[in-house]
């Protein structure tokens, strides 16, 4: 199996890093299946990039055939424009089975900040979505991706990860929102930005009892659509800075490849509303505000996705019966996989080499019939019978001995062996 | 048969004493059974002040408030033990024993320091118990805020800080805080001008007896300062505007602080208190909150 995934994570590189490497558009995300298509032909892709997360996946046909370590990072380097050296220590490297288990991890929460949160699930499908459109992946990478969301759906089903906090929006809420407001019901909630995790982020507030909310988004039609979902009210990008100083929770989700809020701009809407508390959480990648705005007063309480790890790590080990039951499933799934993988990969063989036999027998019986047309028709069914039970009892050592190697991977050299002692083509 | 006269302040000294050493291992580890023990050890401490507060009123047949200092401090450190556990058993994740365990300790060992001989019960009895009792009030709302002024600089501090909310040591939120720092600051206000207005009227009565009480003492006039501190602090809580929450809990800090800081000063390093035998040294608070007690 030629598959591997490079990777830097919330649990291998600070947001400064992941969010300079991320891909926060659509548009970016398909221009960099355009170049990474250039610069490697023969390999399959699918970038899953995340507020926690950005990950190249890889596949390829022939073993080294494929971009290594080295090469993926240059590419992000030269795609992003940042020096090799800033983010090359925080890059990780799997591959074959490895980057099987990974991606299972991935889309079933295990790997995410927040354990059991939904919305990785719709992240690794909206990326092998948009890496099919991108006609960047193929035939691995689609069974690949097909069956880390079947084992996503088993590890809800079969494990309570879901159960409790399961959002970053909630974790932020119970963590540091709570902690400034004893209530929400009389604060008014802006979102910036329309994408999943505002909406996740207001569903959750709206169940704490928000009841005036503000949406802002560069595209009016999905703040519109956001709004009126949750009994909100859009407003035009224009009037951002109005709706800054109006708010007293901000959640920031754009997919802005830059902050939109920075220092002086949010000192002008201090000026406004004095130094009323309000509660920033910055969930976007690259962050949309300024970390320095945080420092502007006393009262200005700004966090962004990693100032949520250490919580999320609490969490983590509260559930450790749940994760360790995950991770059985999990490492299930990976060995069934990859022992599918690999026994396709074994079937032409074992295809050609059955039929091979079957001719050769067919040929012998048709000989023998010609020469004895006096055999009554049961006797020819039982000589029928008894041939192809020799030829599968013939057959019956290297096919087991093909499926107990491609338990750990493609067996390479039998097969090779299988071709050239039976002279099968192909 | 229980025997009340065995009851001392130094059992319930050493359950509050447990209580908190037991609040404080939260900070090592977040434990349940801690949690309760903690509880339950505030607990039996306040049956057993009860049961010594109710031994001395018997023993002087005057109410623990006017009794003698020494009853007077143990009846505010019995009111904080008392709020303790009904939040405590409202919230088990709260973490206010060790903000108030060591308010009902210091109340507790000062109370020692102070004379138990219980005065008699004479013409002025009606004034000196609403005396006392504003006072009580007065010194208690000083006392909660100057902790809620701490637990929202703590909380601000970790909220500001990023650190998670540990689970068994919660505190409320800062708008809250911030609101019942406001309503104690305001509410002990009223309490403590009328305990003083009612002590300086005591002590104007006073000029007619064989002590008479002099209002233009040191005692009195660091008192009256105080009180103007106080009376700023209201006077700036009431008429803000805009004033950032962290800015009013370090004013109320410092304000509540030295006014209790003094006050137990004045009172742990003189002798003055009701019926003392003993002449203070210095001029002392009791004379002002209980000038009655010198007459």
């Amino acid at each position: 199996m030629n598959l591997q995934v490079v990777y830097c994570t919330h649990q291998t590189a600070s947001l400064s890093v992941r969010e300079r490497l991320a891909f926060s558009s659509p548009d970016h995300l398909s221009d960099a299946y355009n170049a990474l298509k250039e610069r490697f032909p023969q390999c399959e892709f699918v970038i899953i990039s995340t507020c926690n997360r950005v990950e190249i996946y890889t596949a390829h046909d022939a073993p080294g055939s494929g971009p290594n370590l080295r090469q993926i990072a240059q590419f992000l380097s030269e795609y992003h424009d940042v020096p090799l050296d800033d983010f090359y220590s925080e890059l990780s490297e799997k591959s074959g089975t490895d980057a099987v288990k990974h991606l299972f991890d991935v889309a079933s929460s295990i790997d995410s900040m927040v354990l059991g949160e939904s919305q990785i699930v719709n992240q690794v499908k909206s990326a092998y979505d948009a890496a099919a459109r991108a006609t960047a992946c193929g035939l691995l990478t689609n069974t690949l991706f097909q069956r880390a969301l079947t084992v996503s759906g088993r590890v809800r089903t079969e494990t309570r990860l879901s159960e409790g906090r399961i959002s970053i929006a909630s974790v932020a809420v119970i963590d540091f929102g709570k902690s400034i407001f004893d209530s929400f019901a009389d604060k008014t909630v802006l979102v910036i930005g329309a994408g999943e995790m505002g909406e996740e982020t207001l569903r959750y507030l709206k169940s704490e009892g928000v009841k005036r909310i503000l949406v802002c988004n560069r595209n009016p039609d999905r703040a519109l659509r956001l709004a009126h979902e949750f009994g909100g009210i859009a407003r035009d990008w224009a009037t951002l800075d109005d709706c800054l100083a109006e708010a007293d929770v901000i959640v920031s989700t754009t997919g802005a490849d830059r902050p939109i809020i920075d220092v002086p701009r949010f000192k002008a809407v201090r000026k406004k509303t004095g130094d009323r508390p309000v509660f920033i959480l910055d969930v976007a990648a690259p962050r949309d505000f300024d970390p320095a705005v945080g420092k502007i007063d006393d009262n200005v309480f700004l966090y962004d996705i990693d100032d949520l790890e250490a919580t999320c790590q609490r969490n983590r080990k509260n559930r450790a019966h749940e994760i360790e039951v995950a991770l059985k499933i999990i490492e299930e799934e990976t060995a069934r996989f990859v022992h599918d993988l690999n026994h396709k990969s074994t079937g032409p063989i074992i295809k050609q080499l059955r039929e091979h036999w079957q001719d050769i027998s067919r040929q012998e019986l048709d000989q023998l019939f010609r020469k004895s047309p006096n055999l009554a028709e049961p006797d020819r069914q039982a000589i029928e019978r008894t041939v192809d039970r020799i030829v599968n009892k013939l057959l019956h050592p290297p096919l087991e001995v093909l499926r107990d190697e491609s338990r750990d991977g493609t067996p390479h050299g039998l097969l090779d062996a299988i071709r050239r002692l039976f002279r099968i083509s192909g | 048969m229980i025997h009340f006269d065995k009851v001392s302040t130094l059992c319930f000294f050493a359950s509050y004493l447990v209580a908190l050493g037991l609040e404080l291992t939260q900070f090592l580890r977040s434990s349940r059974i801690n949690r309760w023990a903690a509880i339950g050890f505030t607990g039996a401490g306040l049956i057993a002040q009860t049961i010594y507060l109710v031994h001395r009123t018997r023993e002087s047949g005057m109410p623990p408030l006017v009794g003698s200092m020494h009853d007077w401090l143990l009846v505010l450190a019995w009111v904080a033990a008392a709020v303790y556990l009904v939040l405590m058993l409202k919230d088990r994740h709260l973490g206010l024993g060790v903000f108030l365990l060591p308010l009902i300790l210091l109340l507790v060992s000062s109370s020692t320091r102070m004379s138990k001989v219980s005065r008699v019960r004479d013409a002025q009895y009606a004034v000196e118990m609403l005396h006392a009792s504003l006072l009580v009030f007065g010194i208690a709302g000083v006392a909660i805020a100057f902790l809620l002024s701490l637990m929202y600089l703590v909380q601000h501090n970790r909220l500001k800080h990023k650190t998670p909310d540990p689970d068994s040591f919660q505190l409320y939120s800062l708008e809250r805080l911030g609101r019942m720092n406001w309503w104690a600051v305001v509410g002990s206000a009223p309490f403590l001008t009328l305990g003083l207005a009612s002590g300086v009227w005591l002590a104007w009565n006073s000029r007619t007896t064989s002590t008479p009480v002099d209002l233009l003492s040191p005692g009195y006039v660091g008192s009256g300062i105080m009180w103007l501190a106080m009376m700023a602090l209201f006077g700036w809580l009431v008429s803000r505007q805009q004033s950032s929450g962290k800015i009013v809990a370090w004013r109320t800090l410092w304000a509540c602080g030295f006014l209790l800081v003094t006050f137990f000063c004045f009172e742990m390093f003189s002798s003055g208190i009701h019926g003392q035998k003993k002449a203070p040294a210095l001029p002392n608070l009791s004379r002002i909150w209980f000038p009655e007690a010198h007459t």
